[in-house]
């Protein structure tokens, strides 16, 4: 069954005591099932709930999200996460797309913004990898 | 079927045909993330896996090909699955032998065709074939829902007894294959699901679409089944003798 859904203005439609995912700038809300836990990016883009995103592989960074309330339902930060987000996990910035909720949660983003700078760990990796030598009579792959 | 489905009700038929065929359910994975395997057994597993996912961004791009120009946003998916399997960061199937070599075996060993079962062979071939003949959007019900957004809930399973120093003991690293899947194929299930929904937009290609999705599910099902049915009942006997797990 598809969970219910909110539109813009009309978050309070559904009182009820499920879990729910407050995507505030795009204020949508989201409702899922007790006990499951949900991927915030799959989340938004099943819904259109608007939050920008480039890969799917925690690389990009386009799709970070700052926590307002419930990072205590969120799961811990995967390593590719910790890798790209480096100190903004320190400031309750998370990756949707790396990020699973299992309780009521309210996000933010800037619906302008787009991968973060190449001097992460995760950017300096990509770099180093694309720009090196390929080894002598070794083609690329 | 006659009437075109709305989109809810076509999801649900999608999500339907999988029910009760779910890899994750089948004797291998109930095997793993129950602990009763060995390293020897995911060495196998992981030979046998290389030569079905391996090809993935070949499959795709047999439907890129076979994607009309005007379905901008099925082509996009399409090349940025691609990009992702192959040189977005550390290639798919690299990580895939990382892991196999520290189960035992050899990248030589792994990327050897003649190590894999009859089935894994049925299930490659049938990947090929669906992504060559059929229309865009059935094959991405094939390939995509039907086996792609399987992933998350399989590998959900199966990691934690990977990295549990009292099951299996592997490290973070040594298991970045199933770590990345779990997230990154919940996008493109997701997006697969979105591109299904929307260009199937007949009652015939809707028909066609679950029909399909329930071959890649019986699929992949029985590929997973033959790995338990291959490598392991020699050691632990036929899972149907295996005491139920508490």
């Amino acid at each position: 069954m598809s969970p219910p859904i909110s539109g813009p203005g009309s978050h309070n439609r559904w009182p009820s005591d499920l879990p729910r995912i407050r995507f505030e700038t795009s204020d949508r809300e989201i409702e899922f099932e007790d006990g499951q836990d949900v991927n915030l990016l799959r989340l938004s883009i099943r819904h259109d709930c608007g939050l920008p995103w480039k890969c799917a592989s925690g690389l990009c960074g386009t799709d970070r999200i700052l926590i307002v309330e419930g990072a205590e339902h969120l799961s811990e930060p995967r390593r590719r996460e910790r890798e790209r987000l480096g100190e903004l996990l320190d400031d309750g910035v998370r990756l949707a797309c790396q990020t699973y909720a299992s309780g009521s949660v309210t996000v933010v983003w800037d619906p302008t913004q787009r991968g973060i700078d190449e001097d992460s760990a995760a950017g300096k990796r990509l770099k180093a990898q694309w720009l090196a030598p390929e080894p002598d009579g070794e083609e690329s792959r | 079927m006659t009437e075109l489905l709305s989109s809810d009700e076509f999801r649900a038929a999608l999500e339907d045909a999988m029910t009760g065929r779910e890899a994750k359910d089948a004797s291998f994975s109930r095997a793993w993330a129950e602990g009763r395997l060995e390293r020897k057994h995911f060495a196998r597993w992981a030979e046998n896996h290389y030569h079905y996912v391996g090809p993935f961004a070949d499959y795709l791009a047999y439907i890129y090909a076979n994607t009309p120009d005007s379905a901008t946003d099925a082509k996009d998916f399409l090349l940025q699955n691609m990009w992702e399997e192959e040189i977005s960061d550390v290639r798919h199937t690299d990580l895939l032998i990382q892991f196999a070599e520290v189960c035992g075996t050899t990248r030589e060993a792994v990327e050897d065709p003649s190590n894999i079962t009859a089935v894994t062979r049925g299930l490659q071939s049938w990947c090929y074939a669906v992504a060559m003949r059929e229309h865009f959007v059935v094959a991405t019900a094939a390939l995509v829902v039907g086996l792609e957004s399987q992933v998350p809930s399989i590998y959900r399973k199966q990691l934690p007894p990977l990295v549990d120093p009292d099951v299996y003991g592997f490290t973070e690293e040594e298991t970045e294959f199933f770590d990345l899947h779990i997230t990154s194929d919940e996008i493109h299930g997701e997006r697969g699901y979105q591109i299904v929904l929307k260009y199937a937009d007949t009652p015939e290609l809707q028909q066609r679409c679950i029909d399909i999705t329930r071959d890649g599910a019986d699929m992949r099902f029985a590929y997973t089944k033959a790995l338990y049915d291959t490598y392991v009942a020699p050691d632990l006997g036929a899972w149907e003798s295996q005491p139920v797990a508490v």
